[in-house]
């Protein structure tokens, strides 16, 4: 029913870019993260189901995984989070010049992490077929690997939006998210970084 | 500067302004129209036709099946044909039917229901069902090539690993896997995002459509549920299969009993993301045809939302033939008794609506009550076969058959059909026929009685599940061919019912917006519904939606005509809170499906695949991303809309 003259709600002075939860790609993204924390978490539990299956951790013959890389990740992804929070305040002041700066910054600690994950794999001194240990090691590190190469190609974009005239108001919300995804990232790297790479020397 | 509060106005030139919406939310017309569409009730009623069709080829096999077993050592279907049938049967219901023809419905219902335009991200809901419909179709291909997959639609190792499945059969499943997960993680993350932020100012959360609640109930059991079986199929057994991992080989410390832990915690979940919807369907139709809210809105809100939680605790009772701990038995038997409690609310909610009002036994209603039926005795089964002693004597018999398909076939089945039948005036814009509409339901519903009532029977005298043929000497012939007859009653039923929707659909009488005098905001658009659903946002005065609004009843104006928009709205009392672009049609949700299909199809073949196709992949991604209009750039001057 639609009478022609009747009492209505003007919304036509409402924003239409915001920021954080009252912007629908933010609630995306974090639907996202829900997924794929819990794809993080089966890849978790599969490889401390698979542990019972040995009487030692890692398996015998087989080395403890070296520290040097993923220690170095774990620095760099605690430091990246300057960078990080700079990115999502000049996306909330809406400042381009300053933004897609970051995103270059952010692009390279990505490219380093990613990076770091390959010496990572290689460090864990045992190829994903050779046991159900080395397997499940290397299903952790892949799958959380995507996150990071997915995040890369993301800023990648944003940086050649940003760098080549393109960049609209809205991205400016978008930028803000990449930030957001990325404490995710991190945060759910830190305690599989200390199952794969502490846990079998305390255990 | 632009005020951020919304304000009364009392004026609205409503023919302007619906020229204006109807300029600007119209497809393009023809096959390029139809490629391109973001439109949610288009690409719901594809989603819902396409899943439609995998349910006749579903059925087509259960039928062959039925054929082989209805007299002893018949030789219908050799045991390799049988097994590729089984397995096929199975996995189309499950993972190429029910759970895309429930999202479907949500997908095509939900944002009319709630008062929005469109869904939150639609090109994403595009390419959501393009890829359901390439896994879908790769399946079906092989099947066709010999090369159906024979394991069972649970495809346990180590039959499914590489040493006794030599070939591609299990990694054309384990793909499929991979792209209905992916589709059905889209639809999750569309409906929980609408339904949090585009609710009709007014739609606060404790007004909100029974069948909303469900769906939303549902989207989250998707979304903690599918990543176990993307992850124990896509990585666990296609690797094993493709690289050589030994996640399930226990000569290299892997375990089979993973492969059941990481399914069933999907799987069982899984049955209730099937069947949940269909309580939705339920709340609907017996409300409108009780001609009165559903009894105890607060209890059956709750009762969904406990449904969900403890069916994740329920995993373990597929797996209680295995060495389970004492203690692991039973903590999952209680769970799984439990269950019945919000079940049994929810019944007595709906008998006590039926009760207090005025039913009116239209087709739909039927359907409802069907269900009330068929699902409590699959439930009385289910609290028996909850219990460890009686279940490890039943497991893998027909028991279990006739158990799984009345819960199925009475929790979704039924509703669905009733759903189907309820909203077919909304979605054509025709009224169905109510003679054959009753035909069709007596058929569906005496036949599955005769088909798997029979089956308790078979199952207690020890015919075990998955035999393609038995001998004359263990008597299971007579109770065979009835079970087999019924098969073919409801194939007569469902015949009945498809040639009614589809004679109706040319020649039925025009159903106006609102045949059934019911409460929710869809029927308060036109039949079929225009792409921009609401001429006006309507402001939402009651949880009774249509029955509570008032004939001078609010509505919301200043949504931008110019361009695709929707309102956004906060997340408990759905106050107006911003406005936001919703994307227009393209073609690259399609290319972006198409790369995602070719990668994935090749990754079946090569581990290669993952360089190969992430280069189309990523190209068809970037094009997704790029701004096509250089004159909406930032200039770092633009002020808010005044």
């Amino acid at each position: 029913m639609t009478p022609e003259r009747r009492a209505s709600v003007d919304v036509s002075g409402l924003p239409d870019i915001t920021f954080g939860h009252r912007n629908l790609v933010w609630w995306g993204t974090t639907a996202f993260m829900a997924i794929e924390g819990t794809t993080l978490a089966m890849c978790a539990a599969t490889y401390l189901y698979l542990r019972r299956n040995f009487g030692a951790l890692p398996p015998e013959r087989v080395a403890v995984p070296g520290l040097t890389a993923a220690n170095a990740e774990v620095g760099l992804m605690l430091l990246s989070f300057v960078p990080i929070v700079l990115l999502r305040k000049a996306a909330q002041r809406k400042e381009l010049n300053a933004v897609r700066i970051l995103l270059l910054v952010a692009t390279v600690f990505g490219a380093a992490f990613a990076v770091l994950r390959w010496f990572e794999l290689m460090a864990l001194h045992v190829r994903w077929d050779a046991n159900a240990y080395g397997s499940s090691a290397w299903l952790v590190l892949i799958v959380h690997g995507t996150l990071l190469v997915a995040e890369v190609g993301e800023l990648l974009v944003f940086s050649l939006i940003g760098w080549t005239g393109r960049w609209e108001e809205k991205h400016f919300p978008d930028a803000c998210d990449l930030g957001f995804y990325w404490f995710f990232m991190v945060l759910s790297w830190l305690p599989l970084y200390a199952m794969v790479f502490l846990l079998p020397r305390v255990m | 500067m632009a005020s951020t509060e919304p304000r009364i106005s009392a004026e609205h030139d409503d023919a302007a302004h619906l020229a204006r919406v109807e300029a600007t939310w119209t497809d393009a017309p023809g096959l390029w129209g139809w490629l391109t569409t973001v439109d949610h009730k288009r690409i719901g009623k594809r989603y819902i036709a396409t899943a439609l069709t995998f349910f006749l080829l579903a059925g087509l096999e259960a039928l062959a099946m039925r054929v082989q077993l209805a007299r002893p050592q018949n030789g219908f279907l050799g045991p390799d044909k049988y097994n590729q049938f089984f397995t096929m049967h199975g996995t189309t219901m499950m993972f190429l039917f029910a759970v895309p023809v429930m999202t479907a419905w949500g997908l095509y219902l939900v944002p009319q229901m709630i008062g929005t335009r469109n869904l939150a991200f639609p090109r994403l809901n595009a390419y959501g069902y393009w890829v359901y419909l390439i896994g879908a179709c790769f399946i079906y291909v092989m099947f066709l090539l010999n090369t159906g997959t024979d394991v069972g639609w649970f495809a346990y190792v180590p039959l499914a690993g590489p040493q006794f499945s030599p070939g591609k059969r299990v990694d054309v499943w384990a793909q499929m896997v991979t792209f209905t997960e992916i589709a059905a993680l889209i639809g999750a993350v569309e409906l929980i995002v609408t339904i949090f932020k585009q609710r009709a100012p007014g739609m606060s959360l404790n007004r909100m459509p029974l069948y909303v609640w469900s769906m939303l109930v549902v989207a989250f059991m998707i979304v903690f549920a599918m990543p176990a079986v993307a992850v124990a199929s896509t990585f666990l057994l296609a690797m094993d299969r493709l690289v050589g991992t030994q996640f399930f080989n226990p000569a290299e410390g892997g375990d089979p009993l993973l492969w059941q832990h990481m399914f069933w915690f999907f799987g069982h979940p899984e049955v209730y993301i099937i069947f949940i919807p269909g309580l939705g369907f339920v709340s609907s139709i017996i409300a409108t045809f009780s001609r009165r809210p559903v009894f105890g809105y607060v209890a059956m809100v709750l009762a969904l939302i406990a449904t969900a939680f403890v069916g994740f605790g329920l995993w373990v009772h597929h797996m209680f033939a295995t060495p389970i701990p004492q203690l692991g038995q039973s903590f999952f038997t209680a769970a799984s008794t439990m269950i019945a409690i919000p079940s049994g609310v929810q019944i007595f909610c709906w008998i006590a609506t039926l009760w207090l009002g005025k039913p009116v036994f239209r087709t739909p209603l039927l359907y409802a009550l069907g269900f009330i039926v068929i699902f409590v005795i699959g439930g009385l089964t289910g609290v028996m076969i909850a219990s460890v002693p009686f279940d490890l004597q039943v497991h893998d018999t027909y028991f279990i058959v006739a158990h799984f398909h009345y819960v199925l076939i009475g929790g979704a089945v039924f509703p669905l059909l009733g759903a189907i039948t309820y909203w077919f005036p909304k979605v054509t814009g025709r009224l169905a026929s109510e003679r054959l509409g009753k035909v069709a339901f007596w058929m569906i519903f005496t036949g599955m009685h005769v088909t798997f009532f029979p089956m308790h029977f078979l199952g207690l005298m020890g015919m075990t599940r998955r035999v393609y043929t038995y001998p004359t000497s263990v008597g299971w012939g007579g109770l065979n061919l009835l079970s087999t007859t019924g098969a073919f009653i409801i194939a007569g039923g469902v015949m009945v019912f498809l040639a009614n929707l589809a004679t109706s659909w040319r020649r039925g009488l025009p159903a106006g917006a609102d045949p059934w005098g019911a409460d929710t905001l869809e029927w308060g658009i036109a039949s079929p519904p225009p792409p921009w659903n609401h001429a006006l946002i309507p402001i939402v005065q009651g949880r009774a939606g249509l029955w509570s609004r008032t004939a001078d009843a609010p509505v919301v104006t200043g949504l931008d005509e110019g361009r695709r928009e929707v309102l956004v709205t906060t997340l408990m009392d759905a106050e107006p809170d911003n406005r936001q672009e919703s994307p227009g049609p393209t073609i690259i949700p399609l290319l972006v499906a198409l790369a995602t299909g070719f990668m994935l199809i090749l990754l079946v073949f090569t581990f290669q695949a993952v360089w190969i196709g992430a280069i189309p992949l990523g190209l068809a991604l970037f094009a997704w991303a790029w701004p096509r209009h250089p004159e909406d750039a930032w200039t770092g001057h633009r002020e808010a809309a005044p």
